[in-house]
């Protein structure tokens, strides 16, 4: 029996994959320990270097971007410019000591390169091949193009987030890219990992952007096929729950959410509310009542809690029994007691932007670490290392690949 | 022809599941690539079961939940009294045999019935225990009654959900709890390889509220690095922008940033459709995102999109941008996803017949991935309720009369 300190450690990583799912999905892999070899070139730099914020709003270079960094800890990252062949061979090399090799190109890139499965497993039959297509390799529309707002309103997400009758809005962020598609991702990948165990075999594994999203969003579509109903805007509301909201409460901003579904959390809202007298009526007796005078009851609860501060109010209903929460913005998150106490956020140390905010993957192991070692990794930063040590290249050979434009 | 089948599965893992509203879709996962996941419910029964939608509105029949349905397809059910001694022992005596346990009880309920993980884990060294919870098993808030709704509020998900001062609104399918799920998904199966490699199993604990924060997008950096607090996009014009065609909605993305090449198929396409004034849409001032937020060029823009938006269908918006290379796409109902031509090409979705529900079918959401030596499958219906019970025991050794005592002392439900 082995004695790994880390869950994954001994795994490489050969990781193809930019911007958003394929980024976020190594990440949690190299937090677990693997070893994850990103590879760029200044010729195709990840654009998420580009993507805002950047430290003190400064956008110059490839170095200062947050978006970046926070997918991309703990990485090593080698610049390669696969438009030389001899890039290739180097990707080879690489290919050869990996467990799992990712992108999330469009379908074909690999191929141009000879780099497809027909030709990885050849390089190495144990790896575990991955891709993140957007709706699969086949089909009608397998070359339809689209970003993280367009995959939210195609799988559904977008319908029912806005207020009821109003235009549909979505969760304001390329939500899909950031949970659905990395985490089936990475099922998927520990999945086939767990299968190599047994057969000594790598696989690809083929993830649909879509199918995955939808999979975790099943009702709309399960509902009209058994019902033939559409849902429509939700609010914040929830067909087994009254009251179900965010409440107006004093300050900018400040909302309170608060989510009642059982007889004893309505009694219990009751008492911190002081049993008002509206509260006895029978339109808001049972749950069903609730739901179907759900805008009166909503009125009456704003108008209890707009001159009162949300914190109070969260302490005295949590006391109570009822769920309750401060929708709290990115600043209230980063400075939330139990997240900090829970070492969610990390604060790593760049040579550019100097020290600044990442999070972990939000699992905690009792016996294995998440770890949050380096910042992300300037562009190519790890060239050198790699190639040394790691891929065995002597100096002479890497000078010689530098001079024709391979390592850049 | 069944070893051929095992070696496409993961069907050596057995998964031990006693979640309810929170959780099920973990051990769903496990289920889709063929693990053999035993849902362990309350002799209350899980209270998922009560929850709506339900099929053909039967809300009183606690097999027609249409999420219980969906999260426990493929899993059997075992309805124990774990209160009960005699439901103890059965439970340790899976416990022997279980690669993963998922559970989402309050925080120290397990402990206070005797059942911590350190006891379990004396019985089976190799045991993953993956606590399912709102707030998570450690912190200042781990005791807080939680709910989707707080865990998407607190973990600074839910404020990215709308513009300046309007109210968020709320993802559908509670996604605060199906983030965690994933997660506890995932965490489990890095505990189970390495358990695997070194005999040793673990303890993971996944909060609903700490799992949105992988979904802050980059806001938390906004505020660590430039000191600002964003909120959600939709008023920047044609970057990520929604608008109303003839039969509902559509989002589009049509720029980014300065990126002046993306924008130009789009101004050929509306030229092409000779949608009136759209050579406005040739001004350079497109290209500034500052232009385009502010309320004249949103409002411009949408002046002039809309006349052909509202000719046309949200399905012939999408073949037309898309064929025009435009990041086009309808929003999407749950019919117009069970009409879509790509998922209906793919066979993507499952329609299954359910026995316990008159012969009513179901369809469900099919494959999030395919693989090359394993196979995913949406498996036999969701369980009634105790509807493995009897099943169970025998394998564990009890009598078919011990069985029936425990049945009639109400310590199992068969």
């Amino acid at each position: 029996m082995s004695n790994f300190e880390k869950a994954l450690e001994g795994l490489v990583v050969c990781d193809f994959s930019w911007v958003g799912a394929g980024p976020i999905t190594t990440n949690v892999l190299g937090q677990c320990g693997a070893e994850i070899i990103k590879i760029e070139s200044l010729k195709r730099p990840d654009i998420l270097r580009k993507g805002g914020p950047f430290k003190d709003g400064n956008a110059e270079g490839f170095e200062r971007s947050g978006y970046f960094a926070n997918r991309n800890p703990n990485k090593k990252c080698i610049s390669l410019n696969m438009r030389q062949a001899k890039a290739r061979d180097v990707a080879i090399r690489l290919i050869k000591k990996s467990d799992i090799i990712i992108n999330n190109f469009r379908v074909g890139q690999m191929e141009k390169w000879n780099l497809g499965w027909e030709d990885v497993k050849e390089i190495n039959p144990r790896i575990i091949y991955v891709t993140m297509s957007l709706q699969g390799t086949d089909g009608p529309h397998k070359s339809y193009m689209g970003f993280g707002v367009n995959l939210n309103a195609l799988c559904g997400l977008t319908a029912q987030a806005c207020m009821p009758g109003q235009k549909p809005f979505g969760t304001g962020t390329n939500y899909t890219d950031h949970v659905m598609v990395p985490t089936h991702t990475l099922f998927g990948i520990m999945a086939a990992l767990l299968q190599r165990e047994k057969t000594g075999r790598g696989q690809t594994v083929e993830v649909s952007q879509l199918e995955s999203a939808i999979a975790m969003k099943p009702i709309d579509s399960m509902l009209y096929a058994a019902n033939e109903e559409i849902l429509g805007g939700q609010g914040c509301g929830d067909a087994n729950g009254a009251p179900h909201g965010v409440y107006e409460t004093v300050g900018y901003r400040k909302w309170l959410a608060i989510a009642v579904f059982t007889d004893d959390e309505w009694t219990g809202l009751k008492r911190v509310m002081g049993n008002p007298s509206w509260a006895e009526d029978e339109k808001f007796a049972t749950l069903s009542s609730r739901k179907a005078n759900e805008e009166e009851l909503n009125n009456y609860i704003e108008d209890w809690t707009k001159d009162k501060y949300a914190t109070r109010l969260m302490k005295q209903l949590l006391a109570e029994g009822v769920s309750a929460g401060l929708v709290n913005d990115a600043r209230a998150a980063i400075e939330d007691e139990h997240l900090i106490e829970r070492d969610f956020w990390a604060y790593l140390d760049h040579s550019v932007v100097g020290r600044t905010l990442y999070n972990r993957a939000p699992i905690i192991f009792s016996e294995t670490p998440i770890e949050m070692n380096t910042a992300a990794p300037l562009l190519g930063e790890h060239t050198d290392e790699v190639l040394s040590g790691f891929l065995e290249y002597t100096d002479d050979e890497i000078d010689q690949l530098k001079a024709e434009d391979v390592l850049t | 022809m069944e070893g051929e089948l095992n070696n496409r599965s993961l069907s050596d893992v057995k998964v031990l599941d006693f979640t309810g509203e929170l959780g099920p879709y973990a051990s769903k996962l496990y289920a889709g690539l063929g693990a053999e996941v035993i849902h362990l419910e309350p002799i209350t029964g899980d209270p998922l079961r009560k929850k709506g939608p339900f099929y053909k509105g039967e809300e009183d029949n606690i097999e027609a939940s249409l999420q219980f349905l969906y999260y426990n397809g493929n899993k059997k059910s075992l309805a124990v009294d774990l209160h009960r001694q005699e439901g103890q022992e059965i439970f340790l005596k899976l416990i022997e045999n279980v690669d993963i346990f998922m559970e989402s009880c309050i925080p120290g309920y397990l402990d206070s019935l005797g059942l911590s993980y350190d006891r379990l884990k004396a019985i089976n060294p190799k045991l993953v225990q993956t606590s399912i919870t709102p707030y998570g098993s450690v912190g200042p808030y781990k005791d807080y009654p939680g709910s989707d709704l707080t865990c998407s509020a607190m973990g600074g998900f839910l404020y990215l959900a709308g513009i300046d001062n309007d109210k968020p609104v709320r993802a559908c399918d509670n996604q605060a709890y199906r983030m965690a799920e994933s997660y506890a998904a995932v965490g489990s199966s890095i505990a189970l390889l390495y358990a695997q490699r070194t005999g040793k199993g673990q303890f993971v604990d996944v909060s609903a509220m700490e799992s949105v924060g992988m979904a802050l997008e980059n806001s938390a950096q906004y505020w660590d690095l430039e000191g600002t607090i964003r909120r959600g996009r939709g008023t920047e014009a044609g970057s990520a922008t929604v608008h109303p065609c003839k039969d509902g909605y559509i989002a589009i993305v049509a720029i980014m940033g300065k990126n002046k090449i993306m924008w130009e198929p789009f101004v050929k396409w509306m030229k092409d459709e000779n949608v009136e004034e759209c050579e406005v849409f040739e001004d350079p001032r497109w290209i500034e995102p500052s232009y385009r937020r502010s309320d004249e060029g949103y409002a411009t823009f949408c002046r002039i999109f809309h006349r052909y938006t509202m000719q046309h269908d949200k399905m012939s918006l999408y073949e037309k941008g898309q064929a025009n290379r435009i990041a086009l796409s309808p929003v999407s109902n749950g019919k117009d996803l069970l009409e879509n031509p790509q998922l209906k090409h793919r066979n993507f979705w499952q329609t299954i017949e359910h026995e316990n529900l008159d012969g009513g079918k179901i369809t469900f959401p099919g494959s999030p991935y395919a693989f090359g030596d394993l196979d995913w499958r949406f498996g036999f219906p969701a369980p009634r309720f105790g509807e493995h019970t009897a099943q169970i025991l025998e394998s564990l050794n009890y009598t078919g009369d011990e069985i029936a005592v425990f049945s009639k002392e109400g310590i199992v439900n068969v």
